[in-house]
């Protein structure tokens, strides 16, 4: 596949319709929205890539904390630079339809919340995690004492086989019992 | 199971043999007797069953001559909704009390069982107590706070409670009458959620220190996607009414009764035509005051009836209208309609460590309602529950955040999912509206 002509085939629409979570109309929309990032001269080149330093100026994502790691993980660029070909902006989208299934959800939160993509979370990542939710200024940060006990209130949560970190199924586990985490965990275009 | 009855039980002996002890050293045989009473009078439970105990007449009021022997019967609650049943079929003449050990979830399934009888009226008057054994203790921790302690946690919060419950002075509560979109009524005691507060995970209850701690895996992910809810609402708001002329008005309850005269401004007692409202029934005011305002048109199912009327059997919810009729022109209805959260509260916390009402009381008749509308970012979210422990979070200045004392609302959601929970249990999402029942039920307080 990989099309970025600036219409899309029939064919890729039903096909990518069968690959992601995503309805016809979703697909069609996301293929405008990226189009639209494109410099011209790629608009109608196939494979092209919308750099990371874009991507972030959508209106959904421009607000999300999280926003750059997201890149990171759903781009399957080697080196890794964040940047989005057509295919990695379906990914994106469709692991946070609306469709998309609790493991499906929880799985890209866990990749995206484990910041030195080591595969678990441990507590580094989930200091950062926290940092993210809370700086806003010097004074909303958690002091080093807060954060200290929320890690270690998280991980005595969490961390069921007392590794000291959270692996995926463990954190699987947590989140299957926040019973709004697939609404909540939603970008739509 | 058994075994850990026991142990419970003798633990609990214990705990109140030697809070009496404690008050009382002088005593000893006054205190004897009393002390069984006392030990008699509340056994528990389990922690992972639920449990509830009727207890028996507090001898500790009277100087026990006749030393009665005290009844009590232990009843260990197996699954949803049996504590309901038994309270339904249960005959309540025989029992003074009733106490329940474990999270506000019992609490909740009793009242719920009392309303539902044919006496429900004499039902709810049995004084209940609570002594917090599981997961969701806001009402332990409200009754721990209005007894003017300083905060407690687990065994000490466990040991004023006992305590306050030893003491038995009993005192109103306030009930919330609560419709769901299924006709549904049901009855509430702490607080009716929606959004973030709703999702925020009872197990989290478990971790306690001061500190940060109501923040655990399953909050900061909700935090990291924070969800916005669309919905609109509605209250009806409480005006510091100025002192009545005396005479003219009834007592303050009634101000539950009287229907809005004003088309434009919030609902406001109007002294003038208040010597009517106190003589007759207040369906014949209702008309007299159509002439003045039109607003009365829209309130059709609105017919207050005066706490004198006895002549209905089930409880009427004077200030709400069928939820598929408009709200009431003396309600206010919040411009907004992007919500972080919506939570009404009628207790003073939330949860042992979430402070929600400083100055809140079981028989205030008043519902705390508190909103966050959409665009505050998470720092300024966190921040405001990290001061909730303290009670700081309205003195933290969130341009975000609204806080309104209310006797009804009502909130109809547009976002398709989300989660709506009253007193902690989830039901039914969809519109709901309440009301507040002021002094409805009886409480064991300090």
């Amino acid at each position: 596949m990989g099309t970025t002509a600036s219409q899309l085939g029939k064919a890729d629409l039903s096909e990518y319709q069968e690959l992601t979570f995503l309805t016809k109309q979703e697909i069609l929309l996301a293929h405008k929205r990226f189009t639209e990032l494109l410099p011209k001269e790629e608009k109608n080149s196939t494979n092209a890539r919308v750099p990371m330093t874009k991507i972030l100026t959508l209106p959904e994502l421009k607000s999300n904390p999280f926003k750059e790691r997201i890149c990171l993980v759903f781009s399957t660029t080697n080196p890794n630079d964040g940047s989005f070909s057509f295919d990695d902006f379906l990914d994106f989208l469709s692991a946070f339809s609306d469709s998309a299934t609790l493991e499906i959800k929880s799985h890209y939160a866990f990749r995206i919340f484990d910041f030195d993509n080591d595969g678990t979370l441990s507590c580094g990542d989930l200091e950062k995690l926290v940092d993210c939710l809370t700086y806003e200024s010097e004074d909303s940060r958690l002091t080093t004492e807060e954060m200290r006990q929320l890690i270690t209130n998280i991980l005595e949560e969490s961390d069921i086989d007392k590794d000291g970190t959270v692996n995926l199924s463990e954190f699987q586990h947590v989140i299957s019992r926040s019973p709004d985490f697939v609404s909540s965990f939603k970008i739509v275009l | 199971m058994i075994s850990q009855c026991h142990i419970l039980e003798s633990v609990c002996r214990d705990l109140f043999t030697s809070v009496w002890e404690v008050k009382h050293p002088s005593k000893t045989g006054q205190a004897e007797s009393a002390e069984s009473a006392v030990q008699h009078s509340l056994y528990l439970g389990l922690s992972t069953q639920h449990c509830i105990t009727a207890s028996s007449p507090f001898s500790t009021q009277q100087t026990n001559s006749s030393n009665k022997r005290s009844k009590w019967e232990t009843s260990v609650v197996e699954h949803k909704n049996h504590a309901r049943e038994l309270v339904r079929k249960a005959d309540l003449s025989q029992w003074d009390a009733l106490v329940i050990m474990s999270g506000d979830g019992l609490l909740f399934e009793v009242i719920n069982g009392l309303m539902e009888r044919e006496d429900w009226k004499q039902a709810i008057q049995t004084p209940l107590g609570i002594l917090p054994g599981g997961s969701g203790n806001a009402l332990s921790a409200s009754i721990h706070h209005y007894s003017q302690s300083l905060p407690a946690w687990n065994e000490e919060l466990l040991l004023s409670c006992g305590f306050i419950i030893c003491k038995g002075l009993v005192g109103p509560l306030d009930l919330v009458s609560v419709h769901l979109a299924s006709t549904q009524r049901l009855f509430s005691f702490l607080s009716l959620a929606w959004g973030f507060v709703a999702d925020v995970d009872i197990e989290s209850e478990k971790y306690r220190h001061v500190g940060a701690i109501r923040f655990l895996m399953g909050t900061l992910v909700r935090l990291a996607s924070l969800r916005v809810y669309q919905g609109r609402l509605a209250y009806l708001p409480v005006k510091e009414a100025p002192k009545p002329p005396k005479g003219s008005i009834n007592h303050p309850p009634s101000t539950t009764q009287h229907p809005s005269h004003c088309l434009s401004l919030p609902c406001r007692l109007i002294p003038n035509s208040s010597p009517k409202l106190g003589s007759r029934p207040v369906r014949t005011n209702l008309n007299q005051n159509t002439v003045s305002n039109s607003s009365n048109n829209v309130i059709t199912n609105m017919r207050p009836e005066p706490k004198k009327d006895r002549k209905a059997t089930a409880l009427v919810d004077s200030l709400l209208p069928a939820l598929d009729q408009p709200v009431p022109e003396s309600w206010t209805v919040v411009k907004e309609e992007d919500f972080v959260l919506v939570l009404a509260i009628y207790q003073s916390h939330l949860a042992e460590d979430l402070w929600t009402v400083p100055e809140a009381t079981a028989d205030d008749g008043l519902i705390h309602l508190f909103y966050v509308t959409a665009g505050i970012s998470r720092p300024a979210l966190l921040r405001l529950f990290l001061a909730m422990e303290k009670g700081a979070h309205l003195a933290c200045g969130c341009p975000h955040l609204v806080y309104e004392k209310v006797r009804a609302l009502r909130l109809e959601p547009i976002s398709p999912q989300g989660m709506i929970t009253v007193d902690g249990e989830v039901v039914e999402y969809g519109p709901v509206q309440a009301q507040i029942h002021p002094g409805l039920a009886r409480l064991i307080c300090g």
